[in-house]
């Protein structure tokens, strides 16, 4: 019997992931990066939720594109169209993306007050 | 008394076949002798990617090769594994890989990954609806699988079905040769599907399902795909790519503007 698995092509091939989707391959899952911004805009789409963030520092100041998961998976961790809304301070924890662009995946969120919004993400399985 | 009555509906649609209808009494009594599959169910790696992030906890190949079976290691024959692992080694299949996209899945691996599905069962045929729009129609009003001119490849394939007591047990061909889309896995255009879908329980759902190849295979595949209510949820949430932002640029994903 001939078993792929051995050759380590396995997991290169496994591309896209739970969001479906894409893979993750983009981001860099060694690094987390905390930005304290203003919400631009926050998009409740599919395959992915997204939020923009106007962030000051660090320097430059740029608008950052921040990937979340699916409707689907922020409604099932407390998440709504209406949590976040333009104008909006928080605090967002991401992986950044490798290429040096102002964008990221999700892990966390705080508003202004400190509280935690939904779930964070990279919890045990519920 | 479930049985008898799943005897008695194996026995009019099996007689009747596809060529007549039941009429209004014998179709509720038809109903009311199908087991209960009501609500969603979602599989092992729904729930483990189930965050704000959509990805599971730590790393995500290892992730995925924990949770999604379909991608794990298939009993390929010694020159059809020679010939994967040749096509995979290509940089083509490398760049396909970290670039590719899903936004549907096709059959078998849809029944092993992240799209949250609803069970209708009928007494003509049994539905499995995925939130990503995706259908199986699995009939079990006695037909057959098309003849051979009447068939097609599909990435659902073709599905018939009948009951043993709860159990459906289901009956796949004619699904398109070639990768199953996440993974290394690919199948021949021969190969043929039996499942046997069963609730264990209130909260449980399993598929016991065996894929034979006799081009790719060096003996049929045995998995068992295990499923748990979604209880969380009340009804579907559809998931599309209506606000795909993740364009292939100079080969890789990227993200674009909103």
């Amino acid at each position: 019997m001939w078993r792929l698995v051995s050759s380590g092509l396995a997991l290169l091939l496994v591309a896209q992931s739970g969001a479906a989707h894409h893979s993750g391959a983009m981001f860099d899952s060694q690094k987390s990066l905390t930005l304290q911004g203003t919400v631009k805009l926050f998009q409740w789409t599919n395959p992915h939720c997204w939020i923009q963030l106007l962030v000051q520092a660090p320097a430059p100041a740029a608008e950052w594109s921040i990937e979340m998961g699916s409707t689907g998976n922020l409604y099932r961790n407390g998440w709504r169209s209406s949590t976040l809304t333009a104008g909006e301070k928080i605090t967002v924890t991401l992986h950044p993306v490798r290429d040096g662009t102002a964008a990221g995946q999700f892990i966390s969120a705080t508003a202004a007050d400190g509280s935690s919004l939904g779930r964070p993400s990279r919890t045990a399985p519920p | 008394m479930r049985w008898a009555a799943i005897v008695w509906l194996s026995a009019v649609l099996g007689a009747s076949a596809a060529a007549a209808a039941l009429n209004s009494s014998q179709r509720v009594r038809a109903f009311a002798a199908l087991p209960d599959w009501t609500g969603l169910w979602q599989t092992e790696a729904a729930r483990a990617f189930n965050s704000l992030s959509g990805k599971a906890a730590g790393n995500e190949y290892e992730a995925i090769n924990r949770y999604v079976q379909l991608v794990g290691p298939a009993p390929y024959t010694e020159a059809w594994g020679k010939k994967l692992r040749a096509d995979l080694a290509t940089p083509a299949a490398a760049a396909g890989a970290s670039n590719a996209k899903l936004c549907t899945y096709g059959f078998p691996i849809i029944m092993d990954v992240f799209q949250l599905f609803q069970a209708v069962v009928t007494p003509e045929e049994t539905l499995f609806v995925f939130d990503d729009g995706e259908v199986r129609h699995i009939y079990t009003d006695g037909r057959r699988h098309p003849a051979k001119d009447d068939l097609w490849p599909t990435a659902m394939g073709d599905s018939v079905g009948h009951w043993q007591g709860d159990t459906l047990i289901v009956d796949t061909v004619a699904r398109t040769a070639g990768s199953l889309g996440i993974g290394p896995n690919t199948l021949s255009a021969q190969a043929h599907f039996t499942e046997r879908v069963r609730r264990l329980d209130k909260n449980d759902l399993e598929d016991q399902m065996t894929i034979e190849d006799p081009t790719a295979f060096t003996h049929p595949w045995k998995l068992t795909i295990h499923y748990t209510r979604a209880a969380d949820l009340d009804r579907m949430l559809p998931w599309d790519c209506a606000n795909d932002r993740n364009p292939v640029v100079n080969g890789k994903i990227s993200v674009a503007p909103p």
